[in-house]
C-alpha cells in the first residue's frame, strides 16, 4: 500500500477514534441540557453533521470551479465525492432532527427555518446526483456536474434567508461561550473526528471516481500503415 | 452581442407566433392545474380565498417549467442550437436571448391564468391590483427564466428531460415560488405592514443574481469542449 | 501533404484523435491543409470523415492529438475560429416552421449583419429557391434545404469551407451549383475540404485527397491518382 494510502487512512482511523471519545462523554459524562434534558445529547451527533455537511457542500463548491477552470478528472471525483458524502450527512441531519423533534415539539416535521432549509439543500444536490447518472460522457458530466453544484450553492444563502422570513422556531445557535464546557468539548470532539472521518470517505469515493475514469479510458488503436495504392479499398 | 442576443428573441418570437398551439397547450394545462387545485381543497370559499395567491403561482410555475422545456425542444430538432453556434453566435449572446425570450413567455401566461384564478376562487382585484400582479410576475419570470434556460438546454439532450428539469428547477427557484406567493397574497388580501418590498427585493435579487451566473456557466454548458 | 501555392496552413492537425465513449471515430490524423487548397476527404461510412470535419469546426474536443486553425486552437479561440469557416454538414440547422426568406435573414441578423429583402431574394435566386422564398422550411424537400443550407457560406464569407456531403439529396442542376461555387471559392483563395463518397464528382473539384479507412489517413495524394487507383475514371 503506498504511503499516501496509508496517510488516508489515518484520517479515517483518527476520526472514528475521537467520535468515539466525543461520543462517549457526550452520553456519560456531559450533564443533561438544563431544559431539554436527556433528549438534547442528539446534538452531539447533529450539530457536527450539519456542520460538516454544509462544509463539505462548500469544499463541492470550491472543486467545481476547479472543475469548470482546468477540466481535470480529480476536481470532478472530488466535487462528487463531497456532494455524496454531504448527501448522507444532510439525511442524516434530518433524521437526528426529526428524532430531536419529536420529544421536544411533539410533532416529526415542523417547518424551521434551518430544517427546512436543509430539506431543500438535500434536494438540491441529490438533484446534481441525479443529472450526472443521466450523462454518459465523461467530459460532460463533469462539466455539468460542476455547473449544477455552483448553481445549486449559490442558492442556500437565499433558501435561508427566504424561509427565515417565512418562519423560525428552532433555537438560537448555540456558541461555546453559552453552553457548559462539559458540553463543548464532546461537541468539538465530535465535530472534528467527523471532519477527519468524511475528508477519509471522500478520498475514498473521489479514489472509485478516478478508478472509473481510468476503466473508460481505452487506448488509442494501433496505427494503421499507410497503403501505396487504393485498388484494393 | 446585443445585437446577436436580439436576433435569437426576434427568432424565437417569431417560432412562438409560428406554432401558438404551445402556448395555447401550456395556458389550457394552467387552468387544468388552478381547477385541480380546488377540486383538492374543496368547495370551501375561504380557504380558496385565502390560498388562491399560492394556487395561482403554483399554477404558474408548473405551466411556466412545460414552456421552458419546449423552448430547447424547437432547438434540437435539426440541431439548429449547433448551427447558431457555427454562425458563430455568442453562447452568452445566445443564453441571454433564448433567455429573455422565455421571461417573455412566461409573462404571457399571467393575463390569461390570473382572472381564470380570481374567477375560481372568487377573489375581487382592482386594474391596481392586476397591475401590482403582472409587474411582480415579470420578476417572478425573470427568476424562473434564468436557470431554467440553463437547465432546458443542459437537459434537453437527455433523455429524461421531463424528469430532470423539473426535478432540478423546482428545488432551485423556491425563494421566486415564496417570493411570489407571499407578495401575490398580499396583493389579493392586502399589505397593511408594506411587506411586498422585501419580497420584491428577494425576486429581484434572486433575478439579478441567476442572470448573471447562469449567463456565465451557459456557454460551459452547451459547448460539447466545455 | 503540402502545396506551394502559399504559405499559410489553414488546417493543421497532429496525432488528432476522437473518441465516443468506446469506440475511435479517428486516430493519428496527420493533416496539413495550406491556405488556398481543396482537399477531398474520402472513405467508406464510418471512416471518420465527419468526425474530422465536426473537430475542425470545434463542435467536438479532441480526444488526442493537436488542432489548429490558421494557428489558432478552436477550443481555445472558439469564435475567432468559427468565423473563419463554415460547415456545411449533414444536419441542415434549419427551423422549419420559418420561410426560407426568415431563414435567411435570422441567419445574417445573428451573424451580426442585415440584409434587404432584395438582397435575400437575390441570394435564394442563386441557389434556384427565389420562387419558394416565402414557403416554409419544414415543407421543403431533402434537395432544397440542402441547397438553402449552403448559401451561409455565402452569407458567412468565411475563410476555410467544410462541406460534408455536399451532393447528398441532390439532382445534377443542384451539383452542379455546388461545383460552381466551389469553383468560386477557389478562384478566391478560400481554403476547401469536402467529405464525400461521390468520389468523381468530388475528385473533379480537389486537387489533393486523403482516404480514411476505419478512423485513419491510410493513403493521400492527387485526387486524380485516387480515381485512377480505385478505377472510378470514366
Amino acid at each position: 500500500m503506498s504511503q499516501r494510502m496509508t496517510r488516508i487512512h489515518l484520517f479515517g482511523l483518527g476520526g472514528l477514534l475521537l467520535i468515539a471519545v466525543g461520543t462517549f462523554l457526550g452520553l456519560f459524562v456531559a450533564p443533561p441540557e438544563r431544559y431539554m434534558g436527556e433528549v438534547a445529547r442528539i446534538m452531539y451527533v447533529h450539530l457536527p453533521s450539519a456542520w460538516n455537511g454544509m462544509l463539505f457542500y462548500l469544499f463541492a463548491f470550491g472543486f467545481a470551479i476547479a472543475s469548470i477552470w482546468q477540466h481535470k478528472p480529480k476536481w470532478d471525483a472530488l466535487t462528487v465525492g463531497c456532494i455524496e458524502v454531504g448527501v448522507v450527512l444532510n439525511f442524516l441531519l434530518l433524521l437526528q432532527g426529526s428524532i430531536w423533534a419529536r420529544p421536544t415539539w411533539g410533532v416529526w416535521w415542523d417547518w424551521d427555518v434551518r430544517l427546512t432549509t436543509s430539506l431543500i439543500m438535500l434536494l438540491l444536490f441529490a438533484g446534481v446526483l441525479a443529472l450526472r447518472s443521466f450523462v454518459q460522457d465523461a467530459h460532460r458530466r463533469a462539466t455539468w456536474t460542476a455547473i449544477a453544484t455552483i448553481v445549486a450553492f449559490i442558492d442556500v444563502p437565499l433558501v435561508y434567508f427566504c424561509v427565515r422570513w417565512w418562519r423560525s422556531l428552532h433555537q438560537v445557535q448555540s456558541t461555546p461561550e453559552t453552553v457548559s464546557s462539559f458540553m463543548v468539548w464532546p461537541l468539538r470532539l465530535n465535530a472534528i473526528g467527523l471532519f477527519l472521518l468524511t475528508i477519509w470517505m471522500v478520498s475514498q469515493r473521489a479514489r472509485l471516481e478516478m478508478i472509473r475514469h481510468q476503466q473508460e479510458q481505452i487506448d488509442e488503436p494501433a496505427r494503421m500503415a499507410p497503403v501505396g495504392g487504393l485498388e484494393n479499398v | 452581442m446585443a445585437r446577436q442576443a436580439w436576433a435569437v428573441v426576434r427568432k424565437d418570437l417569431l417560432l412562438e407566433w409560428r406554432g401558438r398551439s404551445r402556448i395555447v397547450s401550456v395556458l389550457l394545462f394552467g387552468v387544468v392545474t388552478l381547477l385541480l387545485f380546488s377540486f383538492a381543497i374543496g368547495p370551501d370559499s375561504v380557504i380558496l380565498q385565502a390560498a388562491a395567491g399560492g394556487f395561482l403561482v403554483l399554477a404558474l410555475l408548473l405551466s411556466s417549467t412545460l414552456g421552458l422545456s419546449e423552448s430547447f425542444r424547437l432547438e434540437q430538432e435539426q440541431r439548429a442550437i449547433e448551427g447558431l453556434l457555427l454562425l458563430p453566435v455568442d453562447p452568452v449572446a445566445l443564453y441571454y436571448g433564448k433567455c429573455l425570450s422565455n421571461t417573455l413567455f412566461l409573462m404571457l401566461l399571467a393575463p390569461v391564468l390570473t382572472p381564470v384564478a380570481l374567477f375560481f376562487y372568487n377573489v375581487e382585484l382592482g386594474p391596481t391590483g392586476f397591475l401590482q400582479l403582472f409587474g411582480l410576475w415579470g420578476l417572478a419570470a425573470a427568476g424562473l427564466s434564468a436557470p431554467g434556460t440553463l437547465y432546458a438546454a443542459m437537459t434537453s439532450r437527455l433523455q429524461s428531460q421531463d424528469v430532470l428539469l423539473p426535478l432540478l428547477l423546482f428545488p432551485l427557484v423556491i425563494p421566486v415560488l415564496m417570493g411570489a406567493v407571499k407578495s401575490v397574497t398580499l396583493v389579493l388580501t392586502g399589505d397593511p405592514m408594506s411587506q411586498i418590498q422585501s419580497w420584491t427585493l428577494l425576486l429581484a435579487s434572486f433575478a439579478i443574481i441567476y442572470w448573471s451566473l447562469c449567463g456565465l456557466l451557459f456557454p460551459h454548458a452547451i459547448e460539447e469542449g466545455s | 501533404m503540402t502545396d506551394t501555392k502559399t504559405n499559410t496552413i489553414a488546417v493543421r492537425t497532429v496525432g488528432l484523435g476522437k473518441r465516443f465513449g468506446k469506440q475511435w471515430a479517428l486516430a493519428h490524423c496527420d493533416l496539413e491543409v495550406r491556405q488556398g487548397q481543396a482537399v477531398l476527404l474520402a472513405g467508406a461510412n464510418g471512416s471518420g470523415k465527419t468526425t474530422l470535419l465536426r473537430l475542425i469546426a470545434g463542435l467536438h474536443k479532441p480526444t488526442q492529438g493537436e488542432l489548429q486553425i490558421f494557428g489558432l486552437d478552436p477550443q481555445r479561440e472558439r469564435l475567432t475560429c468559427r468565423e473563419s469557416l463554415t460547415l456545411v454538414g449533414h444536419e441542415h440547422y434549419l427551423y422549419s416552421q420559418l420561410t426560407a426568406l426568415e431563414t435567411v435573414l435570422t441567419w445574417a441578423r445573428l451573424g451580426g449583419g442585415d440584409l434587404s429583402t432584395d438582397q435575400i431574394r437575390g441570394l435564394l435566386d442563386e441557389v434556384d429557391l427565389g420562387d419558394h422564398r416565402n414557403q416554409r422550411v419544414g415543407g421543403f424537400s431533402a434537395g432544397m434545404k440542402k441547397r438553402l443550407t449552403f448559401l451561409r457560406t455565402k452569407l458567412e464569407n468565411p475563410r476555410l469551407i467544410l462541406l460534408d456531403e455536399p451532393f447528398s439529396a441532390l439532382d445534377t442542376a443542384g451539383q452542379q451549383l455546388i461545383e460552381e461555387w466551389v469553383d468560386g471559392y477557389k478562384v478566391a483563395g478560400k481554403t476547401v475540404i469536402v467529405a464525400s463518397h461521390n468520389l468523381p464528382r468530388a475528385a473533379l473539384l480537389c486537387e489533393r485527397a486523403v482516404y480514411l479507412k476505419q478512423g485513419q489517413m491510410i493513403w493521400h495524394g492527387k485526387s486524380s491518382d485516387m480515381v485512377q487507383q480505385m478505377g472510378l475514371a470514366s
